[in-house]
């Protein structure tokens, strides 16, 4: 054979092997599909429950303290388990989990996102708008939200977290609003986010001022400060780390926690998450463990936290 | 008209907590402990003293500890 038939022949085995593996990177991804779409759909109760549930029990406890049923240092540990709580079910509020836009629950779904998250103070609109480029942009350093939280170790994770709380720092997520424009719905946004912020200091000095700082700094002050400085850190920092990757299959991981998936609040399929976000937190672990052979043939990140 | 307000508030932000939050829980937190303030000061004077200046003193730093 000659050397131009060689080449000929080569290059017609080159589009034999690409021929061979196109439709099976499309069965990877129908494969994928498949499992995911049996995840989405149904209402999920649990986190509807979980996230209301948790809110009536924070709320429950401001007339138990304040009536003196309930003792402040009580109070102090269930407030601070509350406020870790209630991120998530909001969470599933941003991807529209419990009722897409038009449906008939829609409007339980956004009561969901805009109260569950009350003992964080964290503004819904601003929570999804801030999450949903968090997604688009997972681990860019300019235009990811949460790429602050990038950290060598957990504690220093920590630390970075309450240094970013600072008086006079740059916040990632007012920094978002104004990369997004002068957008009626960013406006919107932010000022949603700056009534809702300002009437948490209100409320907290209104409550100081009447007698009751003790309970507002041990039910609301104190638990905010170290449930933000938890979640941040087994949210985002924990799924991320460390950081360095972009693509759909690499930017986040499955990670075996040591201290448990209940610990760091189901984050250990947190790339179930970042690939198919209709699925409910309640099914990524079921979800993740029928996806697990076309994740790894995907070369997704399978690590130990 | 909120955007001026956080505009002109927020870098006051740390003073204006010491005195709406940090003075009454300084103060309810010396009555509660029992207390005695020095320089016979009533716990809501001590409140008013150190609550601020905190404030000032992380809006001056930049950070709170």
């Amino acid at each position: 054979m000659s050397s131009a038939m060689e080449v000929l022949a080569k290059g017609e085995l080159d589009d034999d092997i690409e021929a061979v593996a196109a439709p099976s990177d499309r069965d990877l991804a129908r494969q994928e599909l498949t499992i995911a779409r049996r995840y989405i759909g149904p209402f999920p109760v649990i986190m509807a429950a979980w996230g209301l549930g948790n809110l009536t029990c924070w709320l429950a406890l401001w007339p138990l303290t304040i009536s003196g049923v309930l003792p402040p240092w009580v109070a102090f540990p269930i407030a601070t388990l509350n406020v870790i709580l209630c991120y998530l079910p909001s969470h599933e509020a941003q991807h529209s989990n419990y009722a897409k836009s038009g449906a008939p629950l829609r409007w339980l779904n956004e009561l969901i996102g805009y109260v569950s998250t009350i003992p964080m103070v964290l503004p819904f609109k601003l929570a999804r708008m801030t999450h949903m480029e968090h997604h688009t942009h997972t681990n860019n350093p300019e235009l990811d939200p949460d790429y602050g939280v990038k950290a060598d170790t957990w504690w220093q994770a920590i630390i970075e977290g309450i240094k970013r709380r600072q008086p006079g720092r740059n916040d990632s997520y007012a920094q978002t609003l104004k990369r997004l424009g002068d957008d009626p719905v960013v406006r919107r946004t932010g000022l949603e986010a700056a009534i809702q912020v300002l009437a948490y200091w209100a409320i907290l000095a209104a409550l100081a001022w009447s007698g009751y700082a003790i309970e507002a700094a041990l039910i609301w002050w104190l638990p905010r400060n170290i449930g933000v400085t938890y979640i941040s850190l087994m949210l985002s920092w924990a799924p991320h780390f460390p950081n360095p990757e972009r693509g759909r299959y690499r930017n986040t991981r499955y990670f075996k926690a040591r201290i448990g998936n209940i610990l760091v609040m189901g984050m250990e399929h947190h790339i179930v998450h970042h690939l198919h976000p209709g699925i409910p937190l309640n099914r990524n672990a079921a979800a993740f463990r029928e996806m697990r052979p076309i994740l790894e043939a995907r070369g997704c990140r399978f690590e130990t936290l | 008209m909120i955007g001026k307000i956080l505009t002109t508030l927020g870098p006051w932000g740390p003073v204006l907590f010491g005195f709406g939050f940090l003075a009454p829980l300084i103060a309810q937190v010396i009555e509660r402990t029992g207390a005695t303030p020095p320089l016979g000061l009533s716990p809501l004077m001590v409140g008013l003293i150190v609550g601020p200046l905190l404030g000032l003193s992380a809006k001056l730093r930049g950070r709170w500890l």
